[in-house]
């Protein structure tokens, strides 16, 4: 795909003396093929795990009023949340927790002018992809044996 | 509806991020210190008043952050006028049950 792409740059270039010509440069929406740099990722990553976070949030008050009603609902909800049925769940809203966190601090700390430069915002934004995963597997494994 | 978008919303964006961050920081703080809490730690903290006035802060943080966010991704990515106003329609729909909902169950409990 990148090939396709450079080959129909490179007949635009060509087409009008070595200057762009707007109309044959190649619409290259496929999201798949374009190589996102790390700071994109992580700007598309903290919008993701927003979004998931999101449709988490309206079980929340049955949860709260659930875990209020009584030692044998607290108890029952606590088990289902470590059923195996649930797990896959408990690692999804983890692992969105943790990179919306951490995204969002950096985010914050970007707004405050620390860590804006190019290498240290990529270096950042390294950290966050990485640190949002062992994060998530980390309070996953507690989460098990809490 | 004014303090609902624009320079406000974004400013609204970073302050409830800022609570969500204290509370998240209190509640891991909470759990390293003195593990899962049992139902009557639970409980006593949820009926107290400061308990229950932190949960009804966290959750209104919550739902307006919510609202920001989604209100952004809405603007961003939908682009058919009825869906998009369909979409922040609910969303705005369910942030708002999700708070009332919150406070019914600690009003239950108080």
């Amino acid at each position: 795909m990148a090939r396709a792409a450079a080959a129909s740059r490179r007949k635009a270039v060509s087409a009008v003396g070595g200057r762009l010509d707007p109309a044959r440069l190649p619409r290259f929406l496929n999201l798949f093929a374009i190589r996102f740099p790390v700071g994109a990722l992580v700007s598309i990553g903290h919008r993701i795990s927003g979004v998931c976070l999101l449709l988490f949030v309206p079980w929340a008050p049955d949860l709260l009023s659930r875990s209020l009603r009584g030692q044998a609902e607290y108890d029952a909800l606590a088990a289902a949340l470590r059923s195996p049925w649930a797990e896959p769940l408990v690692f999804v809203f983890l692992w969105a927790f943790c990179f919306h966190l951490l995204a969002g601090i950096r985010h914050l700390l970007m707004d405050a002018g620390l860590g804006a430069r190019l290498r240290t915002a990529r270096a950042s934004a390294r950290i966050v992809l990485a640190l949002a995963l062992l994060a998530a597997l980390a309070l996953l494994i507690a989460w098990r044996a809490a | 509806m004014r303090q609902f978008t624009g320079q406000r919303a974004w400013l609204m964006q970073r302050l409830s991020a800022l609570a969500l961050l204290a509370a998240a920081a209190a509640l891991a703080g909470f759990l390293l210190a003195a593990g899962p809490p049992d139902y009557h730690t639970w409980a006593a903290f949820a009926r107290h008043p400061l308990g229950g006035t932190l949960i009804l802060a966290v959750a209104a943080a919550l739902c307006l952050h919510g609202w920001v966010g989604a209100r952004d991704v809405a603007l961003d990515y939908i682009h058919r006028p009825w869906l998009r106003l369909a979409v922040l329609a609910l969303a705005a729909s369910a942030l708002g049950l999700v708070f009332l909902r919150v406070l019914l169950a600690l009003a239950r409990v108080f």
